[in-house]
């Protein structure tokens, strides 16, 4: 009882609780009645569903080692991996230039206007002529781009295009052979036999010293071949595993001028800085215990093996992506545009606004019960997604426990991002209805333009001004802030992603919460995050009311 | 002591759309029993019911329902029961879930709603049907629905727009006596129609709106009385017109006659109540045979005629 000795029952506010309840769920049911309710929740539905196909799929197929400092590639084609010519200083772009592959002595040519066109021996030749050869060194290979012949190719030189060197000649690098066993050259090879270089054209020879055999390494030697080194704590870290920053025991070629060869890039074996060749710097907060920046000298733990790292990074950007873009962007303005533009307009409309307007309820009030009858059903719709996604992804995600309870925090976080979200366009879309009857719909669609591009502004600038002035900047940024008081080692696995080149995308769909009020504190981010989004409904159901208010109904 | 305030007072009240007068400086108070609004489309009827339910604001003059302006303040509404000229429901709602739903909304409980619900559902006689759609109502269903929804929270007053406006004659006497039992029941209902017929039926008190103006308030057989001292026709239907013509001729009430087609008589009088006085004993002195009597004036239009042309 109250001081007036009334029950319960009887007071003012719980009679507005009655009236508030009457018009939430008049409003549920009549959404319910709604065709569009349905369909526009079916697409939400089959959305989810789509981006779950997605994840499953990527789940099964696991996660491929891959080579993020991207020397297992062998771009001259000669064998050699790029990892493997760098330690020898030969060129991965010249087929001539492998581990081994010796230096090409000159010793002789005969020039396009020679008298003497002859010449017999064993040597190696390079250019053109007709070769009646005693013997072959068909094991001398290049790779691509090189000069060397490839005798595996050699075919019968074609008479139908008339005589070889005047009327046409042999391809670069390869040679062909005539009806009487000679062959016809264009191209660097060792041999032992009579040459005839024909007039106009041009032949050298030499020797090739400073050969010797080095066994091809697999390119999977160079893949995951040098992990992060980290003791989990703080400073200079980091073991050059692979050697391509110490670079001890490695070859250099200098030019003429004593330069480096122009595929023997400059090495700086201290890029970070701090007096320490080849390591890494681990920053860790003192307050939190968390990394919070990382430092790599250039080819130090560059190419970590990928499924300790890209699965638990893969699974959060996976988690935060579909927070941010599927919920937030996605749900967060279609639900509205379908299902809150018409929540007052469209009792106007109908010719059923009196039924509700000749009761004793303020017409603000009015407004605000509406807009949550709205967010209720869209509400509950939200929570059924984000806990259907939870149990699926945290099951399927990647960990030893069999469950990632986890997860389920961020999940329920994004749900309540979304709902926020909801509820700023559900009451700024509401009054434009109010505003704009006939076409509010439109200014609705340009706000919605504007708010998927300050979304994705924020993405990729966090701290833009312009982009704080939209309902989405404060919603992706109330995400960062969640995840981060959740996963509080998100910016290790962040800072991991962008230092070791790791191909998660984690360090372009997340970054630190920027409104902590230079806190730095997750949870300051998740309190201006939820005042501004809060703000907005409040002020646009309040401009709603105002405008409603005096308006006069005909 | 202070007295409660009238349910409906209209104190000056003009109402302008732009250029376009809705009504014009109107005063009246309303308190109890039935009263009849007649007026023709367009009187202000509408503009009325709507400044009554603060849909609209007066341009001047003051509107109060129970003493509080309904533009600013909500409070009177508890009181207050509205039937709608429109005429869309929610379709999907079975008659008692809307009533139980807009019962609700004056703040009763889930319980009290639903046996408020059943209540007048039995009182305008739906009880049988109350758990059909609305959608699937007939028309004059459909109306004692609307009426029911606006009884539900057993209003002080009841204001009914066109309550028997394209309703089968079943319906009318069904919705008439509805009104009328209200009446009896002390609540203040207002009614409004453009056929006088309807009203007259229902009640005597009557509030007459043209071109937004109030053209009389009260009692409907005085106002009609003031219509009697004006020239009236009177049309008897007969085998002999030119014969009772020269009968009746010589009654004082009657200053002259016409004969608008065959078997017609038109009498044409000053004081309509001293002519159907004599006219019995003067046909029946006369023995001539006179199939039907009718007043042709005795409608809206004539009244409205004679009330604005003075």
């Amino acid at each position: 009882m109250d001081v007036q000795g009334r029950q319960l029952s009887e007071t003012v506010w719980t009679k507005l609780d009655r009236k508030a309840g009457a018009v939430v769920e008049l409003t549920i049911r009549q959404l319910r009645h709604k065709i569009s309710t349905w369909v526009v929740l079916s697409l939400g539905a089959v959305l989810m569903i789509m981006l779950l196909a997605f994840y499953i799929d990527a789940v099964r197929d696991g996660f491929e080692p891959v080579d993020n400092d991207g020397d297992s590639v062998d771009e001259d084609r000669d064998g050699y991996p790029l990892g493997q010519e760098r330690k020898y200083g030969t060129s991965d772009w010249d087929g001539e230039q492998f581990p081994g592959s010796g230096t090409y002595i000159y010793e002789g040519e005969i020039d396009w206007n020679d008298e003497n066109r002859e010449i017999s021996g064993n040597r190696t030749w390079e250019g053109m002529a007709y070769l009646e050869s005693t013997w072959i060194d068909f094991d001398y290979k290049g790779g691509q781009w090189d000069y060397i012949i490839d005798w595996d190719d050699v075919t019968v030189c074609p008479d139908t295009r008339g005589v070889v060197f005047e009327d046409w000649m042999p391809d670069y690098s390869t040679a062909c052979q005539l009806e009487n066993g000679t062959y016809v050259t264009n191209g660097k090879f060792t041999a032992e036999g009579n040459l005839s270089v024909p007039m106009n054209y041009f032949l050298s020879w030499g020797y090739i010293t400073g050969i010797f055999e080095v066994p091809k390494d697999p390119k999977e030697m160079y893949i995951d071949e040098d992990d992060i080194d980290w003791d989990g704590s703080g400073g200079s870290q980091g073991i050059d595993d692979d050697g391509d920053c110490l670079r001890i025991d490695w070859f250099t070629q200098n030019d003429v001028n004593g330069d480096l060869m122009w595929w023997q890039e400059p090495h700086n074996p201290d890029s970070n800085g701090n007096g320490i060749p080849c390591d890494v710097i681990w920053v860790i907060d003192p307050e939190t215990g968390e990394v919070i920046s990382i430092n790599a000298d250039s080819s130090v733990d560059e190419d970590p093996v990928d499924e300790n790292y890209v699965g638990e990074a893969g699974h959060r950007t996976f988690v935060i992506a579909t927070g941010k873009i599927a919920f937030v962007l996605l749900l967060g303005l279609f639900l509205p545009l379908f299902l809150s533009l018409g929540l007052v307009r469209d009792e106007t409309e109908r010719g059923t606004l009196h039924y509700l307007l000749s009761k004793p309820i303020h017409r603000g009030e009015f407004i605000l019960y509406r807009v949550l009858g709205y967010l209720v059903v869209v509400s509950i719709f939200v929570l059924f997604l984000s806990l259907f996604m939870a149990l699926i992804t945290s099951v399927i995600g990647p960990g030893d426990s069999l469950v990632r309870i986890g997860d389920f925090p961020v999940w329920l976080g994004i749900a309540f991002t979304t709902i926020l979200v909801l509820a700023a366009y559900g009451s700024l879309f509401n009054t434009i209805g109010l505003l704009l009857p006939k076409y509010g719909v439109y200014l609705c669609i340009v706000i919605g333009v504007w708010e998927f591009a300050m979304g994705f502004t924020t993405l990729i600038s966090p701290s833009s001004t312009v982009a704080s002035l939209s309902v989405s900047h404060w919603g992706l940024q109330l995400i960062d802030s969640i995840v981060l008081a959740s996963w509080p080692d998100t910016i290790q696995f962040s800072q991991m992603s962008y230092a070791f080149s790791l191909d998660t995308g984690l360090e372009w769909i997340w970054s630190p919460p920027v409104h902590t009020l230079d806190t730095n504190n997750p949870y300051m981010g998740i309190i201006t995050s939820v005042v501004v989004l809060l703000s907005t409904s409040a002020a646009m159901i309040g401009i709603g009311s105002a405008v409603f208010s005096k308006r006069e109904i005909m | 002591m202070t007295s409660d305030p009238p349910a409906v007072m209209l104190e000056a009240v003009s109402k302008w759309y732009g250029e376009v007068i809705g009504i014009n400086d109107v005063s009246l108070a309303i308190d109890g029993g039935v009263t009849g609004v007649l007026g023709p489309n367009g009187a202000g009827k509408s503009t009325l019911f709507k400044l009554l339910l603060g849909r609209l604001r007066p341009s001047q003059g003051a509107v109060r329902l129970f003493g509080t302006d309904p533009w600013e303040s909500t409070s009177p509404f508890r009181r207050v029961g509205y039937v709608s000229e429109t005429e869309p429901l929610y379709e999907w709602m079975t008659a008692l879930d809307f009533l139980t739903t807009m019962a609700r909304l004056h703040g009763m409980t889930r319980e009290e709603a639903k046996n408020r619900a059943e209540h007048v559902l039995d009182f305008v006689g739906l009880s049988e049907v109350r758990h059909k759609e609305v959608g699937k109502y007939s028309k004059g269903m459909r109306q004692r629905v609307k009426i029911a929804h606006a009884l539900v929270h057993d209003p002080d007053l009841i204001i009914l727009d066109e309550p028997l406006h394209g309703c089968d004659p079943l319906a009318r006497t069904s919705i008439m006596s509805v009104i009328r039992e209200l009446g009896n029941r002390g609540k203040t209902v207002i009614v409004s129609s453009h056929i006088l017929e309807e009203i007259e039926r229902i009640t005597e008190q009557i509030v007459i709106l043209h071109n937004g103006r109030l053209l009389a308030l009260g009692n409907l057989h005085a106002i009609r009385g003031l219509l009697d001292k004006h020239p009236h026709r009177i049309m008897l239907e007969t085998e002999s017109p030119r014969k009772l013509a020269k009968e009746l001729i010589s009654e004082g009430p009657i200053y002259g006659v016409r004969f608008p087609e065959e078997g017609c008589l038109e009498i044409q009088t000053g004081d309509l109540s001293a002519a159907h006085a004599i006219l019995p004993s003067a046909i029946v002195n006369s023995g001539i045979k006179v199939t039907s009597v009718e007043n042709p004036d005795d409608n809206l239009d004539s009244l409205l005629g004679y009330l604005v042309g003075g």
